[in-house]
């Protein structure tokens, strides 16, 4: 073998380590073959904004042969001049056929008649395939910025992916309405007019989600760069069953015209859980959950709880105030049983909590 | 860019001969990624805290930002339960952290038992010992680490589950020996989702620990500001290695702190890449001094390496620690001078200011000092030292005694002397009757003490001779008469309200000069400093409504400069404000012993940084609802610097403000903190500005 430069020497090793080195064959390393097939099957969206800080510009995922585009739901669509461009740079209007607010997904639809876009991705085969998992190689594609203009191929980012974790996006100006399991990805890709636009494999053979929007990170109170992935679900309480939906199933019932976009406005229904747990005075904004005092005989009381305890995990999730531990709390129906891990002295503690209805709370 | 290009280019080719059709390149790049984040996430553990402030300062201009709730990163440095994270996780000083393991079914409650102040790293301790030894990751050599070599950035801030795999970021670094020789440089994307994390070789190796790092600013939060930009920091954890053993001789009841080594010198250039280190002061009893070095030396040599500048002698010294052992070579006029086992001092040797507790009368020529006020209590009062005595001769304990020229000569006899030590002085008595009395000189601040404004001032102040030559001092060369000032002297100086533009036409500022303005009196100059969006013409009248009064009774000139940008003051701004100063200092008569940076929010934020780096005019910064964002620069002897710190009690930034005080007085400045009860972000009221005039009407304290 030829003498490496030093700074290859070490990857040179690896190859061999890994007993790749017998074969020799051409390698293809070229992302632009994938980069060309993801671009057909995206368009460009553009809408109302343009002030505020609101892109009047994204992009979009084409997902059937007829027209629908899957797009992040944003304020930016709420227009009834709604136009897209498609890879060739054809232009067209388009109108929204559904919108999941707590996905943060929408679909949209070319407006004008019979036209037909045949490339696209078929996202209920795509949704059966595989999460990938933290440090798999990827490729963002998208508008961000708007940078290309009509049939101009759109940016091509790549990275890999940092985590595959639940979103908890900070509320607010940024609201993320979806708070499953997203992708981060270590490019700097949800910028203006990056959501709607595709976060791929390496290899093109996966589309992995649906770039998401600009917004910061309540765990690091950062920017985050982020995908909603295609196995993405949510639950949806209603008044008499909860149901789960999929990413696949908005996408399929959408297209199929069959998707009831609910009011985003309609009512979470109110607790009536019942622990028995006082916490300490709420006086400051994250005011640990300290225990105060607990009811006789409740299901804290029965759990072991005692005065003074700090509350640290819920179910494994940190709770770093009373307030958020409200906000876990709100997550379980009465019957659930959870592990909270609280501190006593200089150590954790495990107990096992029986939720209860508020109700049947006895005198 | 071009190295990146050679290196597909390279990889391809290489990936031609040895790499079979199905598995790209990138496959195996990607195969040995996961390989290498897997091998040492057993080690990457997940820091839990709570309790503490909400709000924290950082970056440059000191923009409050929430301390995030998230869990925060760290690596295991000992199998029983040692581990090192970034400072950064924990500056907000959180009252409980919990520590989850990959692989151990509970968490476990730790504590901080030291921190490293010059590469701001923590380390933990477990209170309980773990259920099974911890797994120690193998260091990378430093002598292995390459720039261009593949670095991937490890955290578990995304996902809360600690037995998932950590959150990956990939790239290379980009270089070695950064911030002056403490850390690695990474394009991987560093952010508070990893800090406290490990940057790992392909080997899974560790080449370093992930915090923010900034060549400008020190503290917990300095470089955060750079987050996810690529340009990230690592610090080797061989370095760390080497001093794990110190740092783990702290306990949570008394934290072992790991400061930076320090020579005990100021170099005459204020340009760190200007001309050649040439000694301007030496620090008494610091490493410099202590080795006989001596003011006016030119640092040559300092372990070996040539050094012509400022910054070389930064990179020489940056990473050393105290104690750390050095050899200086230095040019005394012709002469080469080698210093070897010059022993670095820390900054927690640092004196403070030797004083004798009196105010002189100013504007005085004749030789010695007149005392205008005594601190009750003070070394001077205990001494006997009465108000209106003249001070005309000081020397040591045993010695001969000596005349000086003025508050001026003896405030430079004072900076060379030691606190706590006696010195003879000579005063002459009202009734002119000469005593020799010995004094116990204070240290100012004084350990513990809380620092008070004296409640009333004398109202003579000056002799209002200020443009009178000195008169000679016998037995010393006569001073040089006052610097020609022409606009001083002759023409009319304009008074009131001025509206000025800046020479280079940047900035708007104004100027008021008391109507009753006498060139013979010195007055003290307060430059005004705005909080974001207070720049308007009403806001500027409601400035001069709160000052004129004060003015006009304690000769003060007000000098505010309006920041070019809505968003608030940006540090570059500085130079333009020190121009103002300048500016107002050549026009009128200003004490040059009470030039006063003061503002409120963003513009107390501009008011410290003025201090800090403007120190041969700024000697008093007065900051309100405003906090310290980095660690306090050291002092320089002779140029002294005290803070006037005001908040209100339920101003966010309060807690803030109360550590900017604790680490002020860390480094031995002066410190008058006053928190207004029931008040949130506001201006002072008329009781503490009352007493803020009286501060400024004391800051030529001797």
């Amino acid at each position: 073998m030829r003498i490496l430069p030093a700074f290859l020497r070490p990857l040179a090793a690896l190859v061999l380590l890994l007993g790749l080195g017998a074969a020799s064959a051409r390698a293809e390393d070229s992302f632009a073959d994938v980069a060309e097939k993801v671009n057909n099957k995206l368009v460009k969206v553009f809408g109302a904004g343009g002030f505020l800080g609101i892109p009047s510009y994204g992009t979009g995922i084409l997902v059937s042969g007829d027209g629908h585009i899957l797009t992040v739901a944003s304020q930016m669509l709420e227009t009834r001049d709604l136009r897209i461009h498609l890879a060739n740079g054809d232009r067209y209007h388009a109108k929204i056929v559904a919108v999941e607010p707590e996905l943060d997904l929408a679909m949209l639809k070319i407006e004008e008649k019979d036209v037909k876009t045949p490339d696209f991705y078929d996202i209920t085969a795509e949704a059966q395939k595989a999460v990938v998992e933290p440090g798999t190689g990827v490729l963002a594609i998208s508008n961000q910025f708007n940078v290309a203009m009509r049939a101009e191929p759109m940016s091509v980012q790549r990275g890999v992916v940092a985590a595959y974790s639940k979103l908890r996006g900070r509320r607010g100006i940024n609201q993320a309405p979806y708070d499953g399991e997203v992708y981060f990805v270590d490019a700097i890709m949800c910028n203006p007019g990056g959501g709607g636009g595709a976060l791929t494999t390496r290899d093109g053979k996966q589309l992995l989600g649906v770039v998401g929007k600009e917004l910061r990170n309540t765990l690091s109170d950062t920017w985050i760069n982020y995908a909603v992935p295609l196995q993405g679900k949510i639950t949806i309480k209603g008044e008499k069953e909860t149901k789960t939906v999929t990413v696949g199933d908005f996408v399929s019932q959408a297209i199929k015209g069959t998707y009831v976009t609910r009011d985003p406005k309609e009512k979470k229904k109110s607790s009536n859980l019942y622990t028995g747990i006082v916490l300490v005075p709420n006086v400051v904004e994250r005011t640990p959950p300290y225990v105060e005092e607990l009811d006789p005989n409740s299901p804290a009381a029965r759990a072991g709880f005692k005065p003074d305890d700090l509350i640290v995990y819920v179910d494994g999730e940190q709770v770093v105030s009373i307030k958020e531990f409200k906000d876990a709390m709100d997550r379980y129906e009465p019957g659930a049983e959870l592990k909270v891990e609280v501190r006593r002295g200089d150590k954790l503690s495990t107990l096992t909590l029986k939720l209860e209805d508020r109700g049947k709370k006895k005198p | 860019m071009l190295r990146r290009a050679t290196l597909s280019v390279a990889w391809l080719g290489l990936a031609a001969l040895l790499v079979p059709a199905e598995d790209s390149l990138d496959d195996l790049q990607q195969k040995t990624i996961k390989a290498a984040a897997k091998a040492v996430a057993p080690s990457i553990v997940q820091i839990e805290t709570s309790g503490g402030t909400d709000i924290v300062v950082a970056g440059p201009r000191g923009v409050p930002i929430r301390k995030a709730s998230g869990p925060t990163t760290g690596v295991v440095v000992g199998t029983d339960g040692y581990v090192i994270s970034s400072a950064f996780n924990f500056v907000n000083k959180p009252s409980n952290i919990t520590v989850r393991v990959p692989g151990h079914p509970e968490g476990y409650i730790a504590d901080v038992i030291a921190t490293d102040k010059t590469r701001m790293l923590t380390l933990l301790k477990f209170k309980t010992s773990p259920v099974k030894p911890l797994i120690v990751p193998a260091a990378t050599p430093k002598a292995e680490i390459r720039v261009g070599q593949s670095a991937i950035a490890l955290g578990r801030t995304l996902d809360p589950n600690p037995n998932d795999p950590p959150s990956v970021s990939v790239g290379i670094i980009s270089a070695i020996g950064r911030i002056w020789g403490k850390a690695l440089q990474t394009d991987a994307k560093v952010a508070p989702t990893n800090y406290g994390g490990p940057l790992v070789d392909l080997q899974g190796r560790v080449q370093g620990i992930l915090v923010p790092l900034s060549p400008q600013a020190e503290g917990e939060t300095g470089g955060v500001e750079w987050y996810d930009s690529g340009i990230g920091f690592a610090v080797p954890l061989e370095d760390i290695n080497a001093v794990l053993a110190r740092l783990k001789t702290g306990t949570a009841e008394k934290p072992f702190s790991l400061n930076r080594g320090l020579l005990g010198i100021s170099v005459q250039s204020p340009d760190i890449y200007g001309p050649e280190p040439k000694i301007a002061t030496i620090a008494p009893d610091s490493a410099a001094a202590k080795a006989g070095i001596q003011i006016n030396d030119v640092i040559k040599e300092i372990d070996g390496k040539l050094v012509y500048n400022q910054a070389q002698v930064l990179h020489a010294l940056g990473a050393k620690y105290e104690g750390d052992i050095v050899t200086v070579k230095v040019l005394r006029g012709t002469e080469e001078k080698t210093f070897k086992d010059v022993k670095l001092g820390s900054i927690l040797n640092a004196h403070g200011r030797p004083v004798l507790g009196i105010l002189p009368v100013r504007d005085d020529p004749e030789p010695g000092v007149e005392v205008r006020y005594v601190y009750p209590k003070s070394p001077a009062d205990t001494a006997g030292v009465k108000e209106g005595d003249r001070i005309t001769k000081i020397g040591p304990e045993t010695g001969a005694l000596g005349p000086f020229s003025g508050a001026d000569g003896l405030a430079a006899i004072l900076a060379t002397a030691t606190p706590k030590t006696k010195v003879k002085i000579e005063v002459v008595r009202k009734d002119k009757k000469t005593e020799t009395l010995t004094v116990t000189l204070g240290e100012l601040p004084e350990k513990d003490a809380a620092e008070e404004v004296p409640e009333k001032l004398p109202e003579e102040a000056s002799k209002k001779k200020a443009l009178e030559p000195r008169k000679p001092v016998p037995g010393m060369p006569p001073m040089p008469a006052p610097a020609p000032a022409p606009k001083k002297d002759d023409k009319k100086v304009e008074l009131g309200v001025m509206q000025r533009k800046n020479a280079s036409a940047t900035h708007t500022y104004w100027v008021y000069v008391p109507r009753n303005y006498d060139p013979n009196v010195s007055y003290a100059l307060v430059i005004w400093l705005h909080p974001v969006g207070k720049d308007k013409e009403k806001d500027d009248e409601k400035v001069q409504d709160d000052w004129i009064d004060y003015c006009r009774s304690n000769n003060i000139i007000l000098a505010a400069p309006h920041a070019e940008n809505k968003t608030g003051w940006v540090v570059s701004e500085s130079d333009v404000i020190a121009e103002v100063a300048r500016d107002v200092m050549a026009t009128y008569t200003v004490d040059k012993r009470r030039v006063v940076a003061h503002g409120m929010g963003v513009g107390g934020q501009m008011a410290f940084y003025l201090g800090f780096h403007n120190r041969d005019l700024v000697r008093g910064v007065a900051a309100t609802g405003a906090a310290l964002t980095n660690q306090a620069k050291e002092k320089v002897p002779n140029q002294p610097l005290s803070f006037y710190l005001h908040a209100g009690s339920k101003d966010p930034l309060k807690d803030s403000v109360v550590e900017s005080r604790t680490k002020l007085l860390e480094q031995k400045y002066p410190v008058v903190y006053r928190e207004e009860k029931d008040a949130g972000h506001e201006y002072l009221d008329e009781k503490a500005l009352d007493e803020l005039v009286r501060w400024i009407d004391s800051l030529d304290r001797l």
